[in-house]
């Protein structure tokens, strides 16, 4: 595919005294449909498209950016005035790289006809529905295709066309003063039949929460599910960015090569996963992606970048530079990817005499996360007694801080799930956290 | 636009058509640490057009190229069709054909972009060198311009212009393990003005930041609170206005239950009001997202339960009068019940006399975070003082106070006569974010409120 003739426009009417140029495009066409309390509620179709330019003028960075394609003048005008104020940055855009080839595009995705995403809604209210005759299902479904383009002056152009597919179940059935919450989210690049696995899961767990159990407080083997696992990776994946590295609020900014959390934990950002929507060849700068160790049998490898942060930590640029339309590139995960255990879930969970199983935690991203530090109301959680799940219980939080409790790992499981989208995650038990419930 | 719009209209095969169509410049900087994070500009131009179907329901279709606007007429038209709804009436409203265009005393279109970086780098600046424990800072110039044009399948055609400027400023100071942090914002729906001369008010906030660092956390236990305007004016949008919105009130039966007109929720001393139409507030327009007029509901008098905020949708749901309530956060979203500018009305109580009354209590300030669940709410305060013999004490810090919203109003035994506007806020409801509002409260005074601490 060639870079469409707008771009080069546009890049010809950059004035000479910009040293450097890059011209994002990006065109989307989604629709959205929304069942609430078990009904179709809402239909949406949206449609967008914009340009966003970067200059670099006397060694300063501008960025402007239009949602109205036709004003290419304005935009070109916009970016000369931002770059004559603009931070002073050695920052340096691409020249074409190789990359690896990643399938992020299915025709069967972008081809499907609306009236199969109803359908696919329907059946996910109708499984949870048997699951549980009293609960409320809302489910949410959205097919989008993308297209973006990248092209700057030294010659990088760079063109992606990408389909997703996510559906978001939530269940809520209150009895009394017990209000029952169960989710679950999915998504895809490629259409796969497996889809009606992710509803067996959730009916599995709305079953599994029928009974409740009481646990006491106190200090306990936990062992988190790929989605509760999410509560260790947020502020792990926050002290992971070079942006934070760079401002110097990450508390592992200085620690390369140290040997931070137990040998048996390796974390990778990989792009390079055919059928996900966090996969690219290259990123939103024209940088290739690469699959790389943050965090290799526990030893910090290193951090991710865009261009921006890399040029001013004075190191690489690691192609994780993503943006939406109005602002410029920062540095995001492709897919974070936990490297799974040796040990089968049964396994793992028979071994566990009394402990706690988190599913799913409320308040995430919420609170001091760069320090380290989680503290989380559970919503979803289960007792284990004697290698058995015997119940959900209520009213229970965990806490800790991930720097410490990931130095000691019991088991990963070699089972892992696709959780939010972007991370793929094993069953982690960590041999003791503290706990503490209301009702033990 | 309106030719553009007008034919697109006359396409739909719906039973009621809208198309709304925005036009937003806008430019901004800011500042983080010692570093320009940004300084850049934008034209953002979409649109949205809504479909209702007897039998149907709402079908939206969005967009930012106006080449086909007939096609997102068809597309909506379908959605609506697809729907599964109870019938949707909508409540009758003037038609109305009228422009509003925005008078600025300094249309700030004309500033160039250096000047608002060196205004932010100033305020940033300041808040940097008060003190070797500030450790971050941040200093934002805003503004956005916006052109809203709005037709509907009844005849009414409007365009109105929005105009927004903003200032926001925040520090943080550390000491050993200790993080406290300070924020001030001023917004009106006005010229570069608004945002000229805060040089004090970053003073302000790196002052604050480095006091909290010497502050004990308050002692837990019961209290009487004196609350600051911007404290009072946060409760009042929060614990009690959300709960005034129609569509929350008609979709959830416990509401329904609790938000009866007629019923007694406070003395006769307190009166609130939600008012879309003061000239350059933060919530103002002329006319909501679907065309409705603005202006001043209210929702308590005199102590008593007398109003709710409508959309044409909800008004005619539950047989009430539509308030132009229906407001959007951009082309993007369709129009949901929304507050404007809510506000606690001025009372009588000379300030001084708040304080003077008060043998041990709290003079809570501001508004740090918090969460509400129907009646019952929990916030906490930015910064704090005690209270001691009528005096104002020392500063005390992590103040959270929680209680059910009707034995609070109750408690609220005495309101100031020193209201005014906070000329800032931003309200999230159902996926939109970022709406702009505006509060208003004098101090209030409210006896026995649970108070968390050590």
């Amino acid at each position: 595919m060639h870079p469409q003739a707008s771009e080069a426009d546009v890049l010809e009417m950059v004035p000479p005294e910009a040293e450097q140029a890059e011209l994002f495009e990006m065109e989307s066409e989604a629709t959205s449909i929304r069942f609430e309390a078990s009904r179709l509620k809402a239909y949406e179709v949206s449609q967008s498209e914009g340009l966003a330019l970067r200059l670099v003028a006397e060694g300063r960075l501008g960025f402007a950016a239009v949602s109205d394609v036709s004003a290419k003048g304005r935009l070109v005008q916009n970016a000369v005035e931002s770059a004559r104020y603009g931070e002073a940055v050695p920052i340096r855009f691409p020249s074409p790289q190789p990359a690896q080839a990643v399938r992020v595009c299915d025709e069967r995705l972008a081809d499907l006809p609306s009236a199969r995403l109803v359908e696919m809604g329907r059946q996910a209210v109708q499984s949870l529905q048997e699951a549980e005759p009293e609960g409320q299902v809302d489910v949410h479904l959205e097919r989008r295709v993308r297209r973006t383009s990248v092209v700057n002056s030294a010659g990088t152009a760079v063109v992606r066309r990408s389909t997703v597919l996510s559906i978001s179940v939530e269940m809520q059935r209150v009895r009394q003063d017990d209000v029952l919450m169960i989710g679950d989210y999915y998504s895809t690049a490629m259409w796969d039949e497996q889809y009606p696995a992710m509803l067996a899961r959730l009916a599995q767990k709305v079953r599994l929460a029928r009974e409740l159990a009481s646990l006491p407080s106190g200090r306990m083997p936990v062992l988190f599910a790929p989605a509760g696992a999410v509560v260790l990776l947020l502020p792990l994946s926050q002290g992971l960015n070079g942006k934070n590295v760079y401002r110097g609020t990450s508390p592992i900014g200085n620690r390369v090569g140290e040997q931070l959390l137990d040998a048996k934990f390796t974390l990778l950002d990989d792009p390079t996963l055919d059928g996900r929507p966090g996969s690219a060849a290259y990123d939103d700068e024209g940088v290739a992606r690469r699959r790389r160790a943050l965090i290799e049998q526990g030893v910090l490898k290193g951090f991710i970048y865009d261009l921006k942060t890399a040029a001013l930590a004075g190191t690489e640029p690691t192609g994780n530079g993503e943006r939406s339309l109005f602002a410029p590139p920062a540095p995001e995960f492709s897919n974070l990817v936990v490297a799974p255990g040796e040990a089968p879930l049964a396994d793992i969970l028979a071994g566990v005499d009394e402990g706690l199983l988190v599913e799913d935690a409320l308040g995430l991203g919420q609170g001091n996360a760069i320090s380290g530090a989680f503290s989380h109301p559970l919503s979803l959680a289960f007792k284990i007694e004697h290698g058995e799940i015997v119940g959900r219980v209520k009213d229970v939080s965990i806490a800790g801080n991930v720097y410490d409790e990931l130095k000691h790992i019991a088991a990963l499981s070699r089972e892992r799930e696709w959780v939010y989208g972007g991370m793929y995650l094993p069953y982690v038990l960590l041999p003791e956290l503290n706990v503490v419930s209301k009702s033990g | 636009m309106y030719d553009l719009m007008a034919s697109a209209l006359r396409t739909s095969k719906a039973d009621y058509t809208e198309i709304r169509i925005e036009e937003r410049e806008s430019s901004r900087a800011v500042f983080r640490g010692p570093l320009l994070e940004t300084a850049d500009l934008s034209i953002d131009r979409g649109g949205i057009v809504r479909c209702l179907v007897r039998g149907g329901g709402w079908g939206v279709a969005t967009f930012n190229s106006l080449d086909d606007l007939p096609l997102r007429v068809q597309q909506a038209y379908e959605g609506a069709r697809a729907i599964e709804g109870d019938s949707i009436e909508l409540a009758t409203v003037p038609i109305s054909v009228d422009e509003v265009p925005a008078r600025l005393e300094r249309d700030f279109r004309g500033v160039a972009l250096s000047d608002k970086v060196a205004l932010a780098k100033g305020y940033n600046e300041v808040m940097r060198s008060y003190d070797p424990s500030i450790v971050d800072t941040q200093a934002v110039y805003a503004d956005s311009f916006s052109r809203v044009y709005f037709m509907n399948s009844e005849g009414t055609r409007l365009m109105e212009e929005r105009p927004m400027c903003t200032v926001s400023l925040s520090a943080t100071a550390r000491k050993d393990g200790l993080v406290q942090q300070a924020f001030e914002a001023v917004s009106r729906a006005a010229g570069y003005e608004v945002a000229l001369g805060h040089e004090e008010l970053a003073g302000t906030v790196a002052r604050r930041a480095v006091a909290l660092l010497s502050a004990r956390p308050v002692k837990g236990g019961r209290y009487a609170i004196v609350c600051n305007p911007k404290l009072a004016g946060v409760f009042c949008h929060e614990a009690f206005g959300h709960l005034s919105e129609a569509d929350f009130v008609y979709s959830n039966p416990q509401a329904q239950e609790m938000m009866v007109l007629g019923r007694r929720f406070g003395r006769d001393i307190l009166n609130i009001a939600d008012d879309g139409s003061v000239p350059g507030l933060r919530g103002s327009h002329r006319y909501d997202d679907e065309g409705t007029p603005t202006g001043k509901h209210y929702l308590i008098r005199e102590g008593i339960l007398v109003g709710r905020l409508h959309s044409r949708e909800t008004a005619a749901k539950m047989g009430e009068a539509p308030t132009g309530n229906a407001r959007a956060v951009s082309y993007r979203y369709p129009p949901i019940v929304r507050m404007t500018n809510t506000y606690i009305e001025g009372g009588q109580t000379p300030v001084a006399d708040l304080f003077h009354e008060v043998e041990l209590g709290i003079y809570a300030c501001d508004f740090y975070g918090g969460q509400t669940a129907l009646e019952n709410f929990s916030f906490t305060s930015a910064y704090a003082y005690m209270i001691r013999n009528g005096e104002l004490a020392e500063m005390v810090r992590d103040v959270s106070l929680a209680g059910n919203l009707f034995r609070t109003l109750e408690n609220t035994d005495a309101i100031g006569d020193d209201f005014r506007w906070i000329e800032a806020g931003a309200c999230g409801k159902g996926g939109q974010g970022g709406l702009p509002v505006s509060l208003g409260a004098p101090h209030i005074r409210i006896q026995d409120v649970v108070v968390g601490g050590e």
